[in-house]
């Protein structure tokens, strides 16, 4: 079994239905095309999109529905073409697709998740892109962990939001 | 905020060298041509705030303090 060197891991063994082709890259990071889905019992609910080409680029995330239970996809069809999925519905997540909003630690207390633009991977297809939404429904620094009044002040400003679409 | 009211096939400029034209108005939104110098960058502006997320998720962090940032959403 081929073997990839992780960030946090050390060397890892890697499975092929770990890896995911990004034929465009992420934004900032076009130029890696490809990532292996780390799913490590002791990091759970954390997954890991370690760069094949890069140890140290590795994007740390959450299952989309751990961020945020009720999160409604909204990928845009042009995405879905991309990710060789049905353009006409929303994909299932689970069967169809997996769905990772990625994690950034701004400082110990706080981590935000961008729910704005999750990456989306094709399982069956294993090809995945980072899809951003068209619409402003969620945020891209949404608090994940962070102090309890915060966090509810930001939930009551989403309702908020949520009412306006 | 500087508000202008532009029908289908109007435009207006920014500047000397970038003209900006609404093409067309339809339900799902507005068509809009920009015509600058090849030097100007044009960016969806969620795709500039996602190139600066990815940039600072990738910073990265140490996993401890990634496993307590979130044992805080899991208590």
């Amino acid at each position: 079994m081929p073997s990839v060197k992780t960030k946090y891991f050390g060397t890892l063994p890697c499975a092929e239905g770990a890896v995911f082709d990004f034929p465009q890259g992420l934004p900032a990071f076009e130029q890696e095309k490809t990532f292996v889905l780390i799913e490590s019992p002791e990091g759970a609910p954390l997954v890991f999109l370690q760069s094949i080409a890069h140890e140290s680029l590795c994007f740390v995330a959450l299952p989309i529905q751990v961020a945020d239970k009720n999160y409604q996809l909204a990928i845009a069809p042009e995405d879905l073409e991309e990710l060789s999925l049905d353009a006409e519905r929303q994909p299932v997540l689970g069967a169809e697709v997996t769905v990772l909003a990625l994690i950034s630690l701004h400082d110990e207390l706080l981590a935000t998740a961008n729910l704005m633009a999750p990456v989306v991977l094709n399982v069956n297809m294993r090809r995945g892109l980072q899809a951003i939404r068209r619409d402003s429904r969620y945020s891209h620094e949404y608090p994940i962990a962070n102090h309890p009044s915060q966090r509810n002040a930001m939930d009551a400003q989403k309702n908020a939001a949520e009412e306006v679409c | 905020m500087l508000v202008l009211r532009r029908r289908a096939g109007e435009s207006f400029l920014i500047g000397e060298e970038i003209e900006v034209e609404l093409l067309a108005v339809t339900q799902q939104g507005a068509k809009i041509g920009i015509r600058a110098p090849k030097e100007t960058v044009v960016l969806r502006k969620e795709l500039k705030i996602t190139q600066e997320q990815n940039a600072q998720a990738a910073r990265g962090a140490s996993l401890r303090d990634l496993e307590q940032a979130v044992k805080k959403l899991h208590p």
